[in-house]
């Protein structure tokens, strides 16, 4: 699934039935390669919704036990919050220091939040598996072997 | 490349940070290679940094970027300049110098300094060639040329002496660069 796909995906409370928010942004951690959180918008209190609270990212909607399960994230989230964590639209550097362009949009398994591909506007998509870092000034990706 | 083009480029680590740019060569073995960088601050009204960047700490140096482990490598600019004047580094700056043939010919004044990063002799970073404005006996006054270097060469801070079979080998642009280099070189081998 595309990080584009899955933003504006209601999320949904399996108790209340009630929509409790909307994706917005996805918190990456480039030292496991995949979604460690998501950052909801239109949300009561709070506004982070950790990956391992999900009780599963659907086609339709996104399901979470209770309300109470959004909120500030905790440390690990809040230290790859924010702008420079951020991955779309950042420029990719190889290990090389070659810029191979843009990040266009991320694929990532809605199963395990794992990062499947890093897709580039102006070259071929990269596997998650090069990814070696997300920074204030780039994506940082394993030179190709 | 052409080490202007390296210049201002900036120093980023594999965690995407850009800790700094660089802002100048420092020449390490006699000018021969390139021993490490100073550094700059990143940003418009940032001054020079206190740190330097010794070619060893140098992960890679790629087309739009400088890339380095982490910003632990950078060691204060005084240590990396001592380094390479050990070594034999002029520490004085090419720019300038006027290159003479060891035939007594002035074939011009240096303008830039091409480097290359050659993976086969552990990842030196070498002086291969500069970028001249050219005299009178290159035929070509005024235009800007490449000349090949030896391994070794001779700098003074005023001179640079180059051996006069250098003027054969004289190219026009980077591409082919890098083979007249080897020519030139291979020659002066066969030679001694």
């Amino acid at each position: 699934m595309r990080f584009s796909e899955a933003k504006g995906r209601k999320v949904v409370s399996s108790s209340t039935a009630a929509t409790v928010g909307k994706v917005s942004r996805f918190v990456v951690d480039p030292a496991t390669r995949a979604v460690v959180a998501v950052e909801l918008r239109k949300t009561q209190d709070g506004d982070v919704l950790r990956w391992s609270d999900i009780t599963a990212f659907g086609a339709d909607a996104v399901t979470v036990t209770d309300a109470d399960k959004i909120g500030d994230g905790g440390e690990q989230v809040k230290a790859l919050s924010g702008k420079s964590h951020r991955v779309l639209g950042k420029r990719v550097l190889t290990s090389t220091g070659d810029e191979l362009g843009k990040v266009d949009d991320v694929d990532f398994d809605p199963a395990s939040g794992a990062l499947t591909a890093i897709l580039v506007d102006k070259g071929p998509e990269v596997p998650a598996g090069r990814l070696l870092g997300v920074g204030s000034y780039a994506v940082v990706v394993r030179d190709e072997p | 490349m052409r080490t202007s083009e390296i210049t201002r480029r900036p120093v980023v680590t594999m965690a995407g940070e850009d800790v700094a740019q660089i802002k100048d060569v420092i020449y390490a073995a006699g000018g021969g290679t390139v021993g490490g960088f100073t550094l700059a601050g990143r940003g418009l009204f940032a001054g020079p940094l206190k740190e330097g960047l010794a070619w060893e700490s140098v992960h890679a140096l790629g087309a739009d970027a400088v890339m380095i482990r982490d910003e632990t490598v950078l060691q204060p600019t005084k240590v990396v300049l001592a380094a390479s004047r050990a070594s034999g580094g002029s520490g004085a700056d090419v720019l300038g110098s006027q290159v003479l043939s060891d035939a007594g010919l002035d074939l011009g004044v240096v303008r830039d300094v091409i480097v290359s990063v050659d993976r086969a002799t552990g990842g030196h970073c070498d002086v291969v060639g500069y970028e001249i404005e050219a005299s009178e006996a290159l035929g070509t006054q005024g235009e800007r040329v490449l000349i090949p270097l030896p391994d070794t060469l001779a700098a003074s801070g005023e001179h640079l002496m180059v051996p006069a079979s250098a003027k054969e080998f004289v190219g026009r642009d980077l591409a082919g660069f890098g083979a007249a280099v080897e020519a030139f070189r291979a020659q002066l081998g066969g030679a001694g």
